[in-house]
């Protein structure tokens, strides 16, 4: 059993059964409520359904009534959890303790942003669920009444094909059962691998078994059946995740096809001003740096024959990936907030896994590996680099 | 090389050695491709992916980047993070399939004004071998 946040024993995990016949939903809510009443916490941050009906928004929840209105598998995700966090908690923390029930990308992402210095999570208490992805907010604004009911389908049957494109390939959608150091949800509701109407709530952290203890539900049972599965379909997915990265490539990849897959960007920047781990509040893009004098622009216009206005997008999207691709954690609310449905967060992924790679990290994993570019002592892994500089010495013709 | 391509490569040189290194290579007369467009900058981390990146979208068809060697930096740890945010700039290339071979990351010495006529030399050869940088002529990049 996990003792801290982090490096837990993946075998001996442990969980306690809930039923979840009305829905994980309703288990979570009624759990909420439990906890609450025991002052296991003071506030609630959690989905709730807008008046209007038609869409979700992160409330702060004080009073428990409200939980029947809450949904913590909201079908949509218009705002990233782990941005909803940050922008409480960014400037300090308070003496009220916070559940925060949100998804396992928003997690990561609240990890990150830890990292980062945008968040600070001293009373916050993280509560995750395996998550069967959202919908894209397009589908879902056509008939927000049809999408409830093809998102509970969804959860039943555990089927992504209607998913946001990132959803159906994310292979992070339960917690990290065999990496080393990663941080763990203090609560997370589990389901894959269990029988009908029931489901695990497994403590990741010491606080987490504390709750459970408060409210008389200590872990104790095997939860290897739902381990199982998560083991399953996380292989599942990195295979599909892989080939879909490969496609994506074939299609977008090049100096040719490149310019055309962003050819519809219209420079909107919502892609950015969504990201949960694009935190800057003074953005080079958003500057006046890229505003030239027109006879910079009639020189470039004059270079290729014409310019098309407003240039630079190609910049911006290749500019900002430089910038925050090792904390990408693959939300894909960037993609879902693109009004010209171009695929920026199925290429900012594939491009995080890569460059995430090469520093054998991976965004929002873990609370105390460090963020790559936070630290340098240990160069082994940039050899390459290095010697590609050797290498151009040593091959070129140097007269 | 018998192609007539004249390559035109931007380079971001560290005031405190790479361009002190390129102005011996020039004091001692060495001979040296006319590629390069120098850029000085106070130290090798300065360099924003956005100036690199930029420089290469409008079309340069080479860009380098150079300082001092790792441990030797005016600011002490800067080319580390230079190091670090190159190899990050390299991958998102790379991923891409745009010719993350047309940057270049070297470090030299205010003293190897040889290794500078080195570095540039052959970093010129290998762009007139890969040829003009493609996304010079778009209308759209
Ligand atoms: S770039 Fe897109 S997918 Fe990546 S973290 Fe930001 S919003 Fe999520
Ligand atoms: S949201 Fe879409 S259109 Fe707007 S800047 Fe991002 S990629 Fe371009
Ligand atoms: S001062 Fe030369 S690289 Fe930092």
């Amino acid at each position: 059993m996990a003792k801290t946040n982090n490096k837990t024993d993946a075998k001996s995990m442990k969980g306690t059964v809930i039923s979840t016949k009305e829905g994980l939903s309703k288990a979570i809510t009624d759990f909420l409520k439990q906890a609450f009443e025991k002052n296991c916490f003071d506030t609630i941050l959690i989905p709730v359904k807008v008046p209007a009906n038609d869409s979700y928004a992160w409330v702060l929840l004080k009073d428990p009534a409200l939980l029947d209105d809450a949904n913590p598998l909201a079908p949509i995700m218009p705002v990233q959890g782990g941005k909803a966090l940050s922008s409480i908690l960014k400037h300090g923390v308070t003496d009220s303790s916070i559940a925060a029930v949100i998804r396992p990308c928003e997690m990561k992402a609240a990890i990150e942003l830890y990292k980062l210095k945008q968040v600070k999570l001293d009373n916050i208490t993280l509560i995750t669920m395996d998550c069967p992805g959202v919908l894209p907010l397009k589908d879902w604004f056509k008939n927000p009444d049809e999408g409830e009911k093809k998102f509970k389908d969804i959860i039943k049957k555990w089927d992504d094909k209607d998913v946001r494109p990132l959803c159906q390939i994310c292979d992070k959608f339960s917690v990290p059962l065999n990496e080393e150091n990663a941080t763990y949800p203090d609560l997370h509701f589990g389901v894959l691998g269990c029988s009908d109407g029931t489901g695990f709530v497994i403590p990741g952290s010491s606080k987490g078994e504390e709750i459970l203890d408060t409210v008389g539900l200590t872990a104790t049972k095997e939860v290897d059946k739902w381990e199982s599965k998560v083991n399953e379909v996380t292989t599942q997915k990195r295979k599909k995740r892989s080939e879909a990265h490969k496609a994506l490539n074939k299609e977008v990849g090049g100096s040719k096809n490149l310019p055309v897959a962003f050819a519809l960007c219209i420079n909107c920047h919502n892609c950015m001003r969504v990201c949960p781990v694009c935190y800057c509040q003074h953005c080079y893009f958003d500057s006046e740096a890229l505003n030239k004098p027109p006879e910079v622009h009639l020189m470039r216009a004059a270079q290729k024959g014409s310019l098309l206005f407003k240039p630079d997008c190609l910049l911006f999207q290749v500019g900002r990936m430089s910038h925050m691709t090792l904390s990408c954690v693959s939300c894909g609310t960037c993609e879902d907030a693109c009004p010209m449905s171009i695929k920026v967060g199925q290429v900012f992924s594939m491009v995080a896994d890569q460059s995430q790679d090469a520093f054998n990290y991976q965004a929002g994993r873990s609370k105390d590996v460090p963020h790559p570019l936070r630290v340098f002592e240990d160069e082994q892994e940039l050899d390459q680099v290095v010697t590609m500089c050797k290498d151009i010495l040593e091959t070129g013709e140097h007269k | 090389m018998s192609n007539d391509f004249k390559p035109n490569i931007v380079g971001f040189l560290c005031n405190w050695c790479t361009y002190a290194a390129a102005d011996l290579a020039g004091q001692s007369k060495f001979d040296i491709k006319p590629s390069i467009n120098v850029i000085r900058v106070m130290c090798s981390s300065r360099i924003d992916p956005n100036l690199v990146l930029g420089a290469f979208l409008w079309g340069a068809d080479g860009v380098l980047v150079a300082g001092c060697h790792p441990g030797d930096c005016h600011y002490e740890k800067g080319n580390f993070y230079t190091r670090r945010r190159f190899t990050q700039m390299k991958k998102v290339l790379e991923t891409l399939n745009l010719d993350p071979d047309r940057l270049q990351l070297a470090w030299v010495s205010a003293s190897e004004g040889q290794r500078y006529r080195d570095v540039i030399n052959a970093f010129t050869d290998k762009i007139k071998e890969m040829g003009p940088n493609p996304l010079k002529p778009n209308p759209a990049v």
